[in-house]
């Protein structure tokens, strides 16, 4: 069961390397839609963390124990399921201090129908869907590990 | 010599339950509040199919189970023709068939004789991407074969006299004479009035809205109609929406199809403000809904 929230707090924490020094941290995302949507047709934004700004690019993003990059996610033939999570995992040496952060992940996707065609047909942009939800979203999260 | 009456079959769409759904409600617990609404048939939707676009055996088997427990008849899959899941220019013709093929396959594999084909559309009055005519009737066949029929669903802010209604699906009817494309009219479009706190009322207006009578011309099309509301009142009856008249014109009008329970009101989008609202009345506004179904049908 997923929280109500599309930043999920479930999830949130440090992360480590193979000699256990913390390296990044990670939580996971839920699309705040009422359907599941094809990877290819999502569009992954940047991650902020307290005003400090995470480039898409340097995002992984894992799905079902695969990592991808958002390059990588337009090749793919993988249907997001409806209320599964995708985590996303973001590179920072030594981590975020334990305690409350301000999180916020930009999302958007290419809706077919009830709005007009995505102005950026090449991907770079985030959708045509904003009219409906924005693109970011924002939690604040306790971090304790 | 009067019709005979129709005789509608109550039903709800699992959209319904979508703030819900994997939060603090399972596909179990959907059927279990359709059979407490004393619903006969539902609308799923392929998302709402675990592992889509192939599920496992294992839960094919735990549907029909479901089904078989709570006396619920597939009715309605709801479906997307989408042109536009890849970067760059749209589907060929070709690509989109196979994808509506699979939706088929699943449609008949699970028992659902009807689709709500979402085709990809321009705007927010849903007028079609041009060239939505080639890939439909390429998929003809395939409707056929797996004894499906598309419906274009006529959704708010469309109307039945919006002109792509006639001039695009209705000519496309005509010249094709298919029985496997059609309508779901979801009455939305006889909405006049928003709902009290709707946070997605002023997104479109009530000025031009569909009249109930309309819907007699196109109910040989239809098979399936979402029985939109937003509002249901302590008293069992739809605020926002004149529902006495337009079961009555389907009724007397010999419509014996699928009215399929969908709930859009405030809480459909505001349940990430308030979880417990939403936890405490979609369900309690469903069997209002059904109650005043049965007191419109005396069924």
């Amino acid at each position: 069961m997923l929280e109500f929230q599309p930043v999920q707090q479930r999830g949130f924490h440090n992360t480590c390397d193979e000699n256990g020094n913390v390296n990044g941290f990670e939580f996971d995302f839920a699309t705040p839609y009422y359907k599941g949507l094809w990877l290819t047709q999502c569009r992954f934004g940047n991650v902020i963390v307290d005003g400090e700004t995470f480039d898409r690019d340097s995002l992984a993003f894992v799905y079902n124990g695969f990592d991808y990059s958002r390059e990588e996610l337009f090749d793919t033939k993988i249907y997001w399921q409806f209320r599964e999570p995708i985590t996303i995992r973001v590179s920072k040496p030594g981590g975020l201090a334990l305690g409350y952060h301000d999180v916020t992940f930009q999302f958007g996707w290419v809706l077919n129908y009830n709005g007009a065609p995505e102005k950026e047909p090449d991907g770079s942009g985030l959708g045509n869907a904003q009219f409906m939800f924005g693109t970011d979203f924002s939690r604040r999260m306790l971090l304790a590990r | 010599m009067a019709k005979e009456k129709g005789h509608p079959k109550r039903g709800i769409s699992v959209y319904s339950y979508q703030a819900l759904l994997g939060k603090t409600m399972t596909l179990d617990d959907a059927f279990r509040e359709m059979y407490d609404c004393g619903a006969t048939c539902f609308e799923l939707l392929t998302s709402y199919i675990e592992g889509y676009p192939n599920p496992s055996p294992a839960w094919v088997d735990h549907y029909w189970m479901l089904c078989d427990k709570y006396q619920l008849q597939p009715a309605e899959l709801g479906h997307w023709a989408e042109n536009h899941l890849h970067r760059g220019p749209g589907a060929s013709d070709e690509e989109m068939v196979e994808q509506l093929k699979q939706d088929f396959r699943l449609a008949n594999l699970l028992g659902f004789k009807t689709l709500r084909t979402k085709i990809t559309c321009l705007n927010d009055l849903c007028d079609p991407e041009p060239g939505w005519q080639s890939y439909i009737e390429k998929a003809l066949p395939w409707a056929e074969k797996y004894d499906v029929r598309m419906q274009n669903e006529v959704h708010r802010p469309t109307t039945l006299h919006t002109p792509h209604i006639r001039e695009e699906y209705m000519a496309f009817i005509d010249r094709t004479k298919t029985k496997h494309f059609g309508f779901n009219v979801d009455f939305g479009t006889f909405q006049f009035k928003p709902a009290d706190n709707d946070p997605m009322a002023a997104m479109w207006g009530f000025d031009d809205i569909s009249k109930p009578e309309e819907i007699v011309e196109f109910l040989p099309y239809c098979w399936t109609c979402h029985a939109k509301f937003t509002n249901m009142d302590e008293n069992f009856e739809e605020t926002t929406i004149p529902y006495r008249e337009i079961i009555g014109l389907m009724v007397d009008n010999g419509w014996s199809g699928n009215l399929l329970s969908e709930y859009e009101g405030p809480l459909a989008f505001g349940a990430i403000n308030d979880p417990k609202a939403a936890m405490d009345l979609i369900p309690d506004q469903l069997r209002r809904h059904h109650i005043m179904l049965h007191n419109i049908l005396g069924y």
